[in-house]
């Protein structure tokens, strides 16, 4: 049975669930019927006894198919058998997958030979286990006899049409014989009776089947029970064993104590006493040498005894002085001894609750796992201890200012997960995590920074540049904080061959990408920022055609003089006389009254328009970003123009590149003049485009990429086209 | 109007031939020369007509300019016939350079002795087309003329006179106002007697005055040396003016330090193939 398809890593611990919420588990079993139920269907039907064809077998068969189907519940009681053995649960499966759809006496042996290893007999109940295996089989095996019956063959009766069946007699007679007896009786050919005969046992068959799979289903129910009891009993009687092994070895400890303390004290009061009896002796000794020599000095002269007398007498004083000690130092019986077990009461209490949990390992933050305002936090358990719910804490990480203390966030899930919403974008916050039961809760897990991700970014609209072959993005980040990258997610227009599959550049570090595009489409242009949280939603769409070449001026090139129109395409030079000296500038153009172009860098062609008025002097080809703003276009090595000259009625166009231009007389004056870049073949040509007509090509060296540019040198305006498909004339130069 | 093949070489993949045949206009046996592009092996080109200058044969355009390559390139069959009856016997036709033999001056002449073999005008335009379409794989809706000095004049007055019948034309260094020019004059007064209202059907500069607008993209290429230009035969500012007035739309490049020889149209050669090829392969 495949576990996977139920949503849970194969070492996932299934029995917990089993434990506290068994409803859980029967909504799994579901997605597990159609496929057991494939399974035992191919067998089925290729069974040797099916052999014989006709009708009524094929409904038979579809029949059959019907109670396969709904015998495939055996594989609830398979996978529950399987989800037992929790030491190697996911070997087990894999040894058994080939082996789906074997017969059920195969699986009743491996579930008896699980069951035993499982230790039934370690306490007793081996017994039980046989007798639940055996009914188990029993009911299984019922039912594969069942299967045979149904395959009853059709009996083709040459005679058939020739009998009928009375019903009131309930025999059948011959049709053409239909004798008197049974001329008043209900008479139907045997063959319909056979038909309805058959229809009632197969609908009697069909109803036992179905008691047959019942009866099935609740002994498979019974085995789970039996097993999750089994498995409850055991974690219990190891729970007592720990407890009273503990308790044991408090007491223990606290005899030894007890025993030691007690030996102390014995040692110390007979040694006080033993010292006392030294004593004791040693003043008796003394008093026995007074009386001896006072009894001496009895004896002696009148004289030496009045002398030694007073003598004694002084020294019995003093001793007589000397206070002899009567009283006995140590009382010989016990103090009173308190016993204090409030410790061992407090174990023994605890032996019928659960221990309160262990600290929840949090997880680092999943990748993709958040959005904008929210992230799923994940946590799990060392073991399989009992929780009852967790409390998860979380603060937003600030270094800037430690010192003052973010507002903690606590709430109380029943899950190992929770999506935590209503979070600011592109944000730390670090979590942690309490489990608790009953006994009360867990230390706190470690803390976990967790990422919520970016705000989406701003496509700036008025910077995309593009050719036939790729595209320029620019965009603002959108946050604050940097962001680790961004993607760009492309789809093509909805055109009739356009897949519409949207393609996406990951991993760009910067606020603009170049993608490579195809030629002639539109695409729809999504950018999303991302860090270790996960992307941002979409920014908003920017649409981008690949026909032609598109860019915008470069406003920071801009001669004062010029202005720009609101769609940034016509340029226009008023007929204001205030020349005022302009200091020089690397950027503006300040003495030419030019404006540059940002032109896509890449080495293809790119081809753009440019509608002229025909008596205005203007300039227009192309330059190098650097080209020197001081100097007039054309008139250095950096930059290649064609320039219009309209004086005394006459027109005068110059191809100019550092100073030099060709003799060439053009006797038609463009309205719109063509400009074709061309990398590939170190080209620039003009063009007039009304009548195709080609004017000059450039050869040029372009090392480097270069840029539109445009001048006016008096007043008059040059409106630029951009996004036009290049002319086929055009492509002959 | 059977063709005898005098040459045939290969070249840049395609094939450089010379015929002859038995013109009628001319009443004279003409040669030509045509190159047949790699491309006219499987399918019908356009076909792009040279007309050379005072003097050449079909000779010196095939072994000079140099243009092989780009025709190969663009699949054009270039044809590049004589520049005027030969053997016809005319009294004179050999006297001088710029006038019989080598200067046909490519007009129908209607003085005697001329106006029987010099008809250079309906050779090109109708005789020599007619030819081609008839036996070479050429598309005859697409045509193109260019031309050296008097053939430049005989490209320009060919595209002018028939609008329409041209895709594209270009010249080298045309004789562009021959009314105005002493080898005009000399040919014109020849070829078509005293009444020089009569030249001006025969002239660019004056045929650009009378031209219908059709779209007609010319390209001329002139050498800034070249001795006729300072001669005053070749009058290009002329031409550009009428151009310039009648909005005829005209690319002139005054090309710094060429002079008249075949060395100058190899240098541009390209530039004019690329430029019909615009117009014939569009």
């Amino acid at each position: 049975m495949d576990r996977e398809a139920a949503g849970a890593p194969p070492d996932f611990h299934f029995y917990p669930l089993d434990l506290y919420d068994s409803e859980d588990q029967l909504h799994l079993f579901p997605e597990e019927h159609t496929r057991t139920g494939r399974d035992v269907h191919a067998e089925m039907s290729s069974e040797p006894g099916e052999a014989a064809a006709g009708k009524a077998q094929r409904d038979l068969e579809e029949e059959v198919d019907e109670l396969v189907h709904l015998y495939a519940l055996r594989g609830a009681g398979e996978w529950g058998a399987e989800l037992v053995d929790g030491s190697a649960p996911h070997m087990e499966v894999l040894d058994h997958q080939p082996q789906l759809a074997a017969a059920g006496a195969q699986r009743d042996w491996r579930l008896g030979v699980e069951a035993e290893d499982h230790g039934y007999a370690g306490w007793g109940a081996a017994g039980h286990s046989r007798e639940l295996r055996e009914a188990y089989r029993y009911a299984h095996g019922r039912a594969s006899e069942e299967y045979e019956c149904y395959v009853i063959p059709e009996e083709e009766d040459e005679d058939e049409a020739a009998l009928v069946l009375c019903v009131t007699c309930k025999a059948p007679v011959r049709a053409v014989e239909v004798s008197d007896e049974h001329r008043e009786h209900e008479v139907i050919p045997l063959s319909k009776a056979l038909q309805s005969a058959k229809d009632e046992i197969h609908k009697n068959m069909f109803k036992l089947e179905k008691q047959i799979i019942e009866m099935e289903n609740f002994a498979n129910h019974l085995e789970e029970v039996f097993i999750t009891v089994e498995e409850n009993f055991g974690r219990q009687e190891q729970n007592f064993e720990s407890h009273y092994n503990e308790i044991l070895e408090t007491l223990a400890q606290k005899y030894e104590e007890k025993i030691q303390a007690l030996g102390e004290k014995k040692k110390a009061k007979l040694e006080a006493l033993y010292g006392q009896l030294v004593s004791c002796g040693e003043n008796l000794d003394t008093c026995k040498e007074l009386m001896e020599t006072i009894e001496e000095m009895c004896h002696e002269e009148k004289v030496d005894f009045i002398k030694d007398a007073v003598a004694m007498a002084d020294r019995l004083g003093k001793f007589l002085n000397t206070e002899t000690d009567v009283e006995i130092s140590t009382q010989p019986d016990f103090e009173d001894q308190t016993l204090d077990f409030s410790d061992v009461e407090q174990l023994m209490g605890s032996i019928n609750t659960i221990p309160a949990p262990s600290a929840p390992v949090i997880n680092p933050q999943a990748p993709n796992s958040a959005t904008g305002s929210s992230v799923r936090v994940c946590w799990s358990l060392y073991s399989d201890d009992n929780v009852e719910s967790y409390q998860l804490s979380y603060r937003p990480v600030q270094d800037s200012s430690p010192g003052k203390d973010q507002a903690e966030f606590t709430m109380t899930v029943k899950e190992t997960y929770c999506s935590v919403t209503d979070l600011v974008p592109n944000t730390q916050y670090e979590f942690w995590v309490t489990a608790q039961n009953r006994a009360g809760p867990s230390p706190a897990s470690e803390r976990a920074v967790y990422m919520t991700a970016p705000c989406p970014p701003v496509i700036k609209s008025k910077e995309i540049r593009s050719c036939e072959e790729a595209a320029l993005i620019c965009w603002d980040s959108g946050n604050l904080n940097p962001v680790d990258s961004y993607t760009v997610e492309l789809t093509q227009a909805e055109t009739p061959e356009a897949s519409g599959i949207t393609e996406s550049v990951v991993g760009i570090p910067a606020c603009e990408a170049l993608v490579q595009l195809q030629p002639r489409q539109s695409y729809t242009i999504y950018v999303r920022a991302l860090n270790v949280g996960g992307p941002s939603a979409r920014s908003d769409p920017m649409t981008v055609h690949t026909t032609g070449s598109c860019f915008h001026l470069n406003q920071h090139s801009r001669h004062p003089w010029l202005t720009i129109s609101e769609d940034g395409f016509t340029v226009t030079r008023s007929g204001r006389k205030t020349e005022k000296e302009l200091p020089p500038s690397n950027t503006r153009f300040t003495r030419c009254v030019a404006v540059m172009g940002n032109l896509i860098p890449i080495r293809g062609r790119h081809y753009w328009e440019v509608e002229v008025d025909e008596l205005a002097d203007y300039t227009v080809g192309v330059a190098f970003e650097d080209v020197p703003k001081q100097e007039d276009l054309g008139a250095n090595c950096l930059s290649w123009c064609m320039r219009h000259k309209f004086a005394s009625s006459r027109h005068r166009y110059e191809f100019l590149h550092s100073k030099r231009t060709p003799d060439i007389r053009i006797t038609v004056s463009p309205r719109k003049i063509g400009i074709l870049l061309d990398y590939e073949n170190s080209k620039l040509s003009f063009f007039n485009v009304d009548i195709s007509q080609h004017l000059y090509t450039f050869s040029c060296q372009l090392h480097g990429f270069v840029h539109p540019c445009f001048s006016l040198e008096k007043p008059g305006c040059l409106k630029i086209c951009n996004g036009i498909a290049m002319p086929k004339h055009v492509t002959f130069y | 109007m059977a063709l005898k093949q005098i040459s045939s070489n290969k070249c840049f993949g395609g094939l450089q031939k010379v015929f002859e045949h038995d013109s009628v206009e001319l009443k004279c046996k003409m040669k030509f020369a045509v190159y047949l592009p790699p491309k006219a092996e499987t399918g019908k080109c356009p076909a792009l007509y040279w007309l050379s200058g005072l003097t050449c044969t079909e000779q010196n355009f095939i072994s000079k300019s140099g243009y092989h390559q780009a025709a190969s390139e663009h699949g054009l069959v270039i044809i590049a016939p004589d520049t005027s009856p030969r053997g016809c016997n005319i009294k004179g036709e050999d006297e001088s350079w710029d006038f019989g033999t080598g200067a046909g001056f490519y007009v129908d002449a209607t003085e005697d002795p001329w106006k029987t073999n010099y008809r250079m005008y309906s050779y090109v335009t109708e005789e020599l087309p007619q030819l081609i379409n008839a036996n070479f794989p050429v598309d005859p809706q697409r045509m193109s003329i260019f031309g050296h000095s008097m053939g430049g004049h005989g490209a320009l007055i060919c595209a002018l006179k028939n609008p329409g019948k041209y895709k594209s034309v270009s010249a080298f260094a045309p004789i562009c106002n021959p009314v105005l020019c002493p080898w005009g004059k000399k040919a014109f007064s020849g070829y078509l007697g005293t009444d020089q209202s009569k030249w001006k059907a025969y002239d660019a500069t004056h045929l650009v005055k009378s031209y219908p607008g059709s779209q007609l993209d010319i390209l001329i290429d002139q050498g800034k040396d070249d001795q006729f230009l300072s001669d005053g035969q070749l009058l290009p500012d002329n031409f550009i003016a009428a151009c310039t007035e009648k909005k005829v739309p005209v690319v002139f490049r005054l090309q710094e330090g060429y002079d008249h020889s075949y060395y100058f149209i190899a240098t541009f050669i390209t530039d004019h193939i690329r430029h019909h090829a615009k117009y014939l392969n569009a």
